[in-house]
This record gives structure tokens, sequence and C-alpha cells, in this order.
């Protein structure tokens, strides 16, 4: 009783699984018996199938046949459902002509699109900075020779005052006496000049900006009249309520030609 | 195999095989295809302008 009502349920499954096969796949029967146990069911894409009530779980059991319409020359099938041999549309040139035309069209096409953003973003920050016409105004040259000894002068640079000061002997020596300890900004005076004789710095107080005098204040430096900053013959803070020692912007001394910028 | 047909075997199995070989190919390319690009728009630019560039008249200027 068991074994009739599993081979019923066996086929009732089968029936279905053909049934929904049938709808969107040709049907070809073969001439093995019984006919309602093994059917062959060739799909859309030429795959044949071949599905056998008997076995337990017919979806598991089926098999798969590939045709491949290029190794046949002879129509595929058994009348009731032929398949034509595609053989004179199929391309004649190997696989590895396709792939290299594939793959160079993507090659080429990153090729380009890499230059482009290359291009695209450099271009924007090379905007960013100055060009050069600006760069060669932005600079300025000063004759030392014009300077004697023991003597300031002030420069407009790119707006902002620059202090140049030919140093004596004694203010050199003085300079370098001073020990880093007393030093709120601690920075020797060999870090702060090209030459020990030429000091080029910016004239703009650390503090707040304002423009400090020169040869004045306790440190016979510079002194800031707005907060009563003072700075040493170094241009270092040593007093007052600035923070750092002013500011020394780049310069070159070529000879007696001094380049600021 | 033809000679188009062995080209094509050889860049497929030296060039393309690898993403990582495809890829740096790509990069190589891209820096050689600039280099070349700019020099030769760049030498159009100045033929077009002969004489008016700061290079030609930079003698006049310059000891």
């Amino acid at each position: 009783m068991a074994t009739t009502m599993f081979n019923r349920t066996a086929v009732n499954s089968m029936a279905v699984a053909v049934g929904s096969t049938l709808r969107n796949a040709t049907r070809a029967t073969t001439k093995a018996a019984p006919a309602q146990a093994c059917r062959t069911v060739i799909t859309r894409d030429g795959v044949l199938q071949n599905r056998t009530a008997l076995m337990a779980a017919s979806r598991f059991g089926a098999q798969q046949r590939f045709i491949s319409s290029s190794s046949s020359s002879a129509p595929v099938g058994d009348g009731t459902t032929q398949i034509p041999n595609f053989g004179d549309y199929m391309k004649t040139s190997s696989d590895d002509t396709s792939r290299a035309f594939a793959y160079m069209m993507v090659g080429t096409t990153g090729v380009l699109t890499m230059a482009a953003a290359k291009a695209t973003v450099h271009d924007f920050l090379s905007n960013m900075s100055a060009s050069a016409d600006v760069l060669a105004l932005a600079k300025v040259e000063v004759d030392l020779a014009a300077i004697p000894e023991g003597k300031n002068i002030v420069v407009k640079w790119r707006g902002k005052p620059v202090f140049i000061r030919h140093r004596t002997v004694g203010e050199i020596d003085e300079a370098n006496a001073v020990s880093l300890t007393d030093l709120r900004d601690p920075q020797p005076d060999s870090a702060r000049v090209q030459q020990p004789e030429w000091l080029v710095m910016l004239g703009i107080c650390t503090h707040l900006g304002c423009v400090p005098i020169g040869e004045a204040g306790d440190y016979g430096g510079w002194f800031c009249p707005c907060h009563g900053s003072h700075y040493d013959i170094s241009g270092r803070i040593r007093k007052g309520p600035a923070p750092l020692n002013l500011e020394v912007p780049q310069y070159a001394i070529d000879g007696d030609k001094l380049t600021i910028g | 195999m033809s000679a188009l047909g062995k080209f094509n075997h050889l860049l497929v199995n030296t060039l393309f095989k690898r993403n990582s070989v495809f890829l740096t190919g790509i990069f190589a390319g891209a820096f050689a295809f600039e280099v070349g690009y700019d020099g030769l728009t760049d030498r159009i630019w100045r033929r077009l302008n002969e004489g008016r560039t700061w290079d030609d008249i930079k003698d006049r200027y310059t000891s």
C-alpha cells in the first residue's frame, strides 16, 4: 500500500514538473516505455533534459546535455524538433582575436580617461598656485652695498614691511651670547640669518601685527609701541605679549644683491 | 594561425591575462600618451606663435 502511494505521488509530481516545462519548452517524446515515465525535453536555449519519473527526485536527477551547433553538421532532433545548423553564421576568428579587440577597446578608453582625469586635476591644482608673472612681481631686490654698517632699512614686500639690518660685529656677538633658556621662542641666531651681518625679517609684531620701531626697546633691537613687545638684535621676542620671534622670510643673498621672495 | 592571430594570442596572454598587468599597462600607457600628446600640442602651439613668445624676445631684455 505504501509503495503504491509512493508511486502515485512520484507520478503526480512528475506530471506537475512536465506541465510546467511544457509551457516554455518544446517537447520531444522518446520511444522509451513507459512514455509517461521518461521524457526528453529540449528547452529554448538548446539544453536537452531527460526526465525520468522513476527517479526519486526528478528535479535533482535531471541530466543536462549541451548541444553545440557548430560541432555537428547535421540538424539535431528526431523529426519533431529540428535544431538548425548555425555553423555558417559562427565567426571564424579565434577567441583570442575577440578578447584582444575587447580588452584593447577597454584599455584604450582607460588610458584616455586616465590622461583626461589627470589633466583636469592638474589644471585645477595649478590654477590655485600663483602664476609666473605674479611670482616675478612678488620678489623684491635690494642693493646691500647702499646700507652702511649699523643701519636699518625697511622695504615693502607683498604689502608688508621687511626689516634689513646691517649688523656690526658687536651686535652679532651680542646676539650669539644670549642663552637659549632665556628665550620665550628659543632659536639660535644662526638659524635666523644666512650671513651674520645681514638680518632680514618681516617687520610685523607677532602679537597683533603692528610694525615695531627699530633701534629701540630694552634689548637694543626692536620695540612694538602697540603693546610693548621688546625684540633683541636678532629679532627674537624678549619681553612683552608677543609669543613668537619676528618671522624670517625666504631670501637669497648673491654678492651685494638681496632678493626677498 | 595568421600573423594577426599570433599577435592577438601573444597580447591576450601577456598583457590582458592578469588584471594587475592590464591596469599597470593602462597607467603606463596614460603616462606615455600624456607625454606624447602634450609634446605634440605644445609644438603646434609654438609654431603658430613663432616670434611672439618670451623665449623669442628674451635676448632683447636680458644680458
